[in-house]
C-alpha cells in the first residue's frame, strides 16, 4: 500500500499531472465509500464491483476537470451516481421505467421472507424494485427530493413517493430483526 | 389527519423528511405530541434513514479491483498516444504548457536578472532567515535531480516503442526545459543566495520530471 500522508489537494493536482500513484492514493481514500453506493445503488455486488471500476477509470478521465469547487469526496460521489444511472438506464433498467406504483410486490415482497428477520441493511434493500431502491438511496446519500427527480428523470413528486414507498417497505422489514 | 384523527402516510412521512406541511405544522406537531401511535411511527420511520447514514462501510474489494483499474487506465493511455484525437490534444496541450512554462521560467530569469538591485532584493533580516527556505528549496531541486535522472534512463530504454515524431517533440520540449536549468543555473552561481532563482530552478525540474513521467506514461 502507498503511503499518503500528503494533503489531499497535493496528491489530487499530482493525479491530475497524470501520476497514476497519486490516483492509487486517491482511490484507496474514497474506494470503500464509493463502493457501497454502486453496492446499494445496484443491489448485487458485481454490478457493484464493475461499477466500481468503471467510476474510478472516468474519474481518472474527467479529473482535470475538478477545480475543487465541492470536496472530491463529493466530485467522486457524483461520478459514481452517473456512472451507476447510466448502467441502469443502458441495462433498461432506469429509475423511471422501475418505478411502478402498481408494482405488487412492492413493501410486501420483503417481509414475507422467513429469512428477513436477520437480514442486514443492504439484503434489505436489494430486494426493494430497482427505481425504489435508487431514489432511497440517493436520499441517504444526501440529495433531496429535487436533485433525485433531476438525475433519474423522474417528477419530484413521484421521488417523494417512491422513498417514501421504500421506506415504509423497509421500515417494516426492519422491525422483524 | 385522517378521519381518526390519525395524521396520514403522507403526513407521517412527511415528518421523518423533516418537511411537515408550514401551513399546518402546529397542528400536526400537536397531534404528534399527544399522540404516542403516530410519534412510534414517525420515529421508527426517521429510523430507517438513520440507520442506512450511520451503518458502516462493508468491506470493500479495494485492493482486489485496484489492478485492473489501473490496467484500464494505463491501456486508455496507450490508445491515446497512438490514435485517439482528444487525448492527443491533451497531450500537445500538455507540451504547450510544458514549453510555456519554460518560456516562463526564461522570462522570469531575466526579470530577476536585469533588476538593478536583484542580489539585494530581500534585505538581510529576511535573507538570513531564509536559510532554512534556501535549503528546502534546495533539497527539492536534489529531489527533482535525482527523480528525473531515473526517469530519463526509463524513457531511453521506452525509446524504441515509440513513435519518431512521439520522441522528437519530447526531446525538443527537453531541450527547452533544459536550457532554461542551465541559464538559472549560472544566475545562481553568480547569485547563490537568490531564493527567486532557486524557487525557478525547483520549478523547471519540476515540470521536467512531469514531462518525463507523462513521455513514460505513454509509451
Amino acid at each position: 500500500m502507498i503511503a499518503d500522508a500528503r494533503p489531499i489537494d497535493e496528491i489530487v493536482r499530482r493525479a491530475q499531472q497524470g501520476d497514476v500513484d497519486a490516483f492509487e492514493m486517491i482511490y484507496r481514500r474514497t474506494a470503500p465509500a464509493i463502493y457501497r453506493l454502486c453496492r446499494r445503488m445496484l443491489g448485487d455486488e458485481r454490478d457493484a464491483r464493475d461499477r466500481m471500476q468503471d467510476t474510478f477509470v472516468r474519474a481518472w478521465e474527467r479529473l482535470t476537470s475538478y477545480r475543487g469547487q465541492s470536496s472530491l469526496d463529493t466530485w467522486l460521489h457524483r461520478v459514481a451516481v452517473n456512472v451507476v444511472l447510466e448502467h441502469l438506464r443502458a441495462t433498461k433498467r432506469d429509475a423511471s421505467r422501475l418505478i411502478d406504483v402498481d408494482d405488487d410486490s412492492f413493501g410486501s415482497r420483503p417481509s414475507d421472507s422467513p429469512a428477513d428477520a436477520s437480514m442486514d441493511l443492504d439484503a434489505a434493500l436489494a430486494r426493494l424494485p430497482n427505481g425504489a431502491r435508487t431514489v432511497f438511496v440517493l436520499y441517504v446519500e444526501g440529495y433531496s427530493h429535487d436533485e433525485i427527480a433531476q438525475m433519474t428523470g423522474i417528477a419530484a413528486g413521484t421521488a417523494r413517493a417512491q422513498l417514501w414507498r421504500a421506506r415504509r417497505a423497509l421500515a417494516k422489514v426492519l422491525d422483524h430483526e | 389527519m385522517n378521519d381518526d384523527r390519525h395524521l396520514t402516510e403522507e403526513e407521517r412521512q412527511a415528518f421523518a423528511d423533516d418537511a411537515p406541511p408550514v401551513e399546518r405544522r402546529v397542528e400536526l406537531e400537536a397531534h404528534l405530541a399527544a399522540c404516542a401511535d403516530c410519534f412510534d411511527d414517525v420515529a421508527r420511520l426517521r429510523s430507517v434513514t438513520m440507520r442506512f447514514r450511520k451503518a458502516p462501510n462493508d468491506p470493500a474489494p479495494v485492493e482486489e479491483l485496484w489492478p485492473s483499474i489501473r490496467a484500464r487506465i494505463e491501456q486508455e493511455k496507450i490508445v491515446a498516444l497512438g490514435s485517439a484525437p482528444v487525448a492527443t490534444r491533451q497531450w500537445l496541450r500538455a507540451r504547450h504548457l510544458v514549453a510555456l512554462g519554460a518560456l516562463a521560467a526564461g522570462a522570469m530569469l531575466t526579470v530577476v536578472l536585469l533588476r538593478p538591485s536583484h542580489r539585494i532584493v530581500i534585505d538581510s533580516t529576511v535573507a538570513v532567515s531564509d536559510t532554512t527556505a534556501l535549503r528546502l528549496v534546495a533539497d527539492s531541486v536534489k529531489s527533482y535531480e535525482d527523480e528525473s535522472r531515473i526517469l530519463l534512463n526509463r524513457l531511453e530504454l521506452q525509446r524504441a516503442m515509440m513513435r519518431p515524431e512521439a520522441a522528437a517533440s519530447i526531446d525538443r520540449d527537453l531541450k527547452v526545459i533544459d536550457q532554461a536549468i542551465d541559464e538559472l543555473q549560472l544566475a545562481i552561481q553568480n547569485d547563490p543566495r537568490n531564493p527567486a532563482l532557486r524557487h525557478l530552478l525547483a520549478s523547471s525540474y519540476r515540470q521536467k520530471v512531469e514531462l518525463l513521467k507523462r513521455a513514460s506514461n505513454a509509451s
